[in-house]
């Protein structure tokens, strides 16, 4: 069953599928998935491993929606052990497959639960007693073993349990699920959003596309459809006349400059906003807030000064520390919930994933929903939403994703902790972001090994594979694959080098400057909502550069220009 | 030992105020903190260059119409002329040679290949006068191998855009090829101090003058002269071609040398230059500042008759924000600045940031306030004065220059 470490075919096979030819329009697919975030992609890969023949479509690109915008916590499920049981064993359950699927793109930090002076202990108990019921290891520990094991923690907390939480990459997550399910044949388009269905007496038959890269439309028919589309799956829903309540459930969350700690830290008490703080790569995030919002705003993702005010106050509760490190952005997601109440046919699986067949529901053949979950069961909703459509179409392959590595995870492949190897920074944080993929980033050259991001060690060769062989149309999409402008400089320098070598890739240096410009003002939407200290620092340096030495504002006009994501 | 002038801050324009009186026998210490905006600035000052979204040809009429509260008003437009020739003879002095008016706005060209107004620039700059009357029709753009802080596609289309021929020309010499081997050497700076000897620099002037036969003027990326601009000279004499630089992606060649070059001219003329050392609060009697005390020299302050900050904007740590207020961080300074933090910035990273404009506020000698009260002695110069916009009006350079000589000038004639 484990796949080797083994690259010539799936460097064919992956050239290939890339040219978006007529051929990938005009093909008809056993299923067409709508939704390039976790879950689209893990469908996409439990269809194409069982046999099917898939295409998956995505209006901006992949993992822009609440797939990019969460924690980058892979869950224990000791968060949900109180309130729902049934969500806590689907994560500890999908923690330990991840662990072997796609362990690069798992760091195994483990997880604190503290009780402050504020909260009750007698809560530790109860959460305790459910994460056992629910399958989750959870050691009571001593404060000051807490503290010597987390020094950042709160000095004055009063209790501990130690689970296994561990931080999760969700962008090389999703891209790597997009990878394998290429490498099984499956076609893969961002940038094409769904304009409407072909429907035929009272079956969908297909999509209508509209083709974002040249404004062109096109229909692709497929036996089956399933909606992937997250928040956006009730506008999905109803364009094939179909009607799905969702409750848009919108959290903000911090990144801090720096890697504060070294473990997760939740607070041990009933859900609540901001308390959860994650180490990612090289910063850590505290998150979320939780608020219903109207679904007409689900496309504003600009985050407000009281949720920062919120998420600031929480904060330093966590780690006191977070006080005086600098916040290099703020952003916000949505979550898809969907209320079971609200499913007549009752066909929720559990209170989190929600998977409806709208033939029994809504009398429309060859559509389905798969939504509510978490990023943490992307799989698991994958699982489902394949077997559904594999019931429809008669296939009974077993569903492998969980136990068949994603590409990058391979036995055998180089790791980034591994000392008896000697690589360069860049190589070794390729490694850390690529995986076994890492051997495709050419380096046999000065020049491709010259590093291009110095906070993230991304050279030339890794902005190369990644604009030949991971859809990167634009800079912002280059950032999601490879972490270009993520670090602490947030982009002053590396984005115009890489903006540069982009349009000498593209041969196309005056877009060069348009997407640079659009990639310092997504950067700068998450940096205003917390402009002060440092960050406000960088934003006049970098306004110093690129408009005061450079000039970019006299050549690019970004007004009324729609978001680029 | 007690001062005539003790100035905070060693960038620009504390600099040109420490020169400018140190010249006529003041004695003056400069503590300066750390790195200088210079290392941002690619061998051009700018006097004004625009106001609303409009480009300034002729600096010097378009002050009248300024705020009040810009720090050319308070000057007068009459006096910026005068000390605007001050300035570039300043410039000439410490042997930074420049070229340009203040009546006449010229074009520099920036790294990406976009003309921007400027009042100076380096003499071994491109620098374009008339854009109807292009100094050269053919040119060949050197680019170096593997350095990627020149956006060659941007610059060579922006050229173009222009009216000139462009020819783009890759090259590499032994000595650029073995910087390579080090991912983090192919800086400005880094090629700059090893491009330096006379074999180094034959070597590039053999792949100029064997690539770029058929241009009428060579452009490098500004690689080349760290301390001087003899390394230039050097080179444009083993050239078969006039040749012209055109500024990098920070860090600035030409800025460092600068810099370096007005620190030399102020030692040279009997100055203390006190470097990695930050001021950290002052002694207030009365309506007046007593004296600095400084991180290093904590137990001994530095006590003068008259005292220049010239700390710079938020970029240099002269002016502060915290989650609550901005603020002046050495001696808690009135600001003119909003309250409210959710005006301090908008979305639209290019749109104008009203914290652009922010500073301490002066009355109309630039003189500080504390508590509504006037500092006599104490004036404030450059980019840490409010009313000004350096991104977006192109005034930075001209404001930290100007200020400087206009209050130099006020503390020499107050004796």
């Amino acid at each position: 069953m484990q796949r080797k470490w083994e690259y010539s075919s799936f460097y064919a096979t992956f050239k290939t599928v890339l040219m978006v030819t007529t051929d990938v329009y005009n093909k008809e697919y056993d299923v067409i998935i709508i939704g390039g975030g976790a879950t689209g992609a893990g469908t996409a890969r439990d269809c194409a491993l069982r046999g099917l023949s898939v295409l998956l479509v995505e209006r901006n690109d992949y993992s822009t929606g609440a797939t990019g915008r969460n924690h980058g916590l892979m869950h224990s499920g000791a968060r949900y052990a109180v309130t729902d049981g049934e969500s806590a064993s689907e994560c500890i359950s999908e923690n330990m497959i991840l662990r072997r699927i796609a362990r690069h793109c798992v760091e195994e930090t483990d997880g604190l639960f503290i009780t402050l002076p504020e909260d009750s202990l007698e809560y530790q108990q109860t959460f305790v007693d459910a994460c056992q019921r629910a399958g989750i290891r959870a050691d009571v520990i001593d404060p000051e073993e807490a503290r010597r094991i987390e020094p950042a923690v709160n000095p004055d907390l009063i209790g501990a349990v130690r689970v296994p939480d561990a931080s999760i990459d969700p962008f090389r997550l999703t891209v790597a699920n997009l990878l394998d399910a290429q490498l099984h044949g499956a076609n893969t388009l961002n940038y094409h959003e769904v304009e409407g269905f072909i429907i035929n007496q009272g079956r969908v038959e297909g999509v209508k596309l509209l083709n974002k890269h040249d404004s062109s439309h096109v229909e692709v028919r497929g036996r089956v459809v399933v909606n992937a589309a997250g928040i956006w799956g009730q506008r999905i829903a109803q364009q094939a006349g179909v009607n799905i309540s969702m409750f848009p459930a919108r959290g903000a969350l911090l990144i801090f400059g720096h890697r504060v700690n070294k473990m997760v830290i939740n607070r041990c008490r009933k859900p609540a906003n901001a308390d959860i703080l994650v180490p990612d790569d090289t910063v850590c995030v505290i998150g979320t807030t939780s608020d219903r919002i109207p679904i007409e705003t689900v496309d504003d993702m600009r985050v407000t000064r009281e949720e920062v005010d919120v998420l600031l106050r929480e904060g330093v509760k966590i780690a006191p520390s977070l006080a005086t490190t600098r916040i290099i952005r703020a952003y916000a997601g949505v979550r898809p919930l969907v209320a079971s109440d609200d499913d007549p046919s009752g066909r929720s699986i559990s209170r989190g994933i929600v998977c409806l067949d709208h033939a029994t529901r809504d009398g429309l053949e060859g559509l389905i929903t798969i939504t509510g979950g978490k990023m943490m069961t992307y799989r698991l909703m994958g699982e489902i939403a394949t077997n559904a459509v594999c019931a429809k179409l008669g296939n009974t392959a077993p569903c492998v994703t969980a136990v068949q590595p994603l590409p990058g995870s391979e036995e055998g492949a180089p790791s980034q902790s591994d000392t008896t190897k000697r690589y360069t920074f860049g190589q070794r944080a390729a490694i850390g972001r690529h995986g076994s993929l890492a051997a495709r980033i050419e380096k046999d050259n000065d020049i491709d090994n010259a590093l291009v991001c110095e906070c993230e060690g991304v050279t030339v060769g890794e902005i190369k594979y990644a604009v030949h062989q991971l859809h990167v149309h634009n800079l912002v999409n280059l950032r999601r694959r490879t972490r270009v402008g993520m670090g602490t400089c947030q982009g002053k320098l590396c984005s115009c080098r890489a903006a540069s070598l982009m349009g000498e890739l593209n041969h196309n240096p005056k877009s060069a400057q348009e997407d640079l410009a659009v990639f310092l003002d997504e950067r700068w939407k998450g940096m205003r909502p917390v402009a002060w200290g440092d960050t406000l620092r960088e934003a006049q340096l970098t306004a110093t550069i690129y408009e005061g030495l450079c000039g970019l504002d006299k050549a690019v006009n970004l007004q009324g220009k729609e978001d680029v994501q | 030992m007690r001062m005539d002038t003790v100035i905070v801050g060693g960038g620009l324009s504390g600099l040109t105020c420490g020169i400018a009186l140190a010249k006529r026998g003041q004695r003056v210490t400069i503590v300066a903190g750390g790195q200088s905006t210079l290392m941002f600035n690619g061998g051009s000052m700018e006097l004004l260059g625009n106001i609303d979204g409009q480009d300034v040809n002729h600096p010097l009429e378009a002050i009248a119409a300024l705020p009040k509260n810009h720090p050319y008003s308070k000057i007068g437009a009459q006096r910026i002329a005068d000390i605007a020739v001050e300035a570039k003879q300043l410039l000439d002095d410490a042997s930074i040679s420049m070229d340009g008016t203040a009546d006449t706005n010229h074009w520099r060209v920036t790294p990406m290949g976009i003309a921007k107004r400027a009042w100076l620039t380096l003499s071994e700059n491109l620098r374009i006068d008339d854009m109807g009357k292009l100094p050269a029709k053919r040119v060949a753009l050197m680019c170096i191998r593997g350095y990627f802080d020149q956006p060659n596609g941007m610059l060579a289309q922006g050229l173009r855009d222009m009216g000139f021929d462009v020819q783009t020309i890759e090259f590499s010499t032994d000595d650029i090829t073995a910087l390579r081997h080090s991912p983090s050497e192919m800086r400005a700076t880094s090629l700059a101090k090893h491009l330096v000897s006379n074999n180094a620099l034959q070597r590039v002037a053999d792949q100029i003058n064997a690539l770029a036969s058929e241009a009428d003027i060579v452009l490098l990326p500004s690689v080349i002269g760290q301390t001087d601009d003899n390394d230039f000279n050097t080179l444009q004499r083993m050239c078969n071609k006039p040749l012209r630089l055109v500024a990098t992606l920070p860090p600035s060649v030409a800025g460092m040398r600068m810099q370096t070059l007005l620190r030399h001219y102020f030692k040279m003329l009997g100055g203390n230059y006190l470097t990695g050392d930050n001021a950290i609060g002052g002694k207030f009697e009365g309506d007046k500042l007593i004296s600095v005390s400084t991180a290093k020299l904590n137990d001994m302050p530095l006590r003068a008759n008259n005292f220049v900050l010239a700390s710079g904007s938020f970029v240099s740590r002269g002016l502060a924000a915290n989650y609550e207020r901005v603020f002046e961080p050495v001696f808690d300074l009135d600001v003119e600045a909003d309250a409210d933090r959710d005006k301090w910035t908008t979305f639209g990273v290019l749109e104008p940031q009203a914290y652009f404009r922010y500073g301490v506020a002066t009355d109309d000698s630039l003189r500080c306030l504390k508590q509504g009260r006037t500092i006599t002695n104490l004036h404030a110069i450059g980019s840490i004065l409010s009313g000004h916009d350096a991104i977006k009006m192109g005034d930075g350079t001209g404001v930290s220059m100007l200020t400087a000589l206009a209050v130099a000038r006020d503390i020499l004639s107050s004796k």
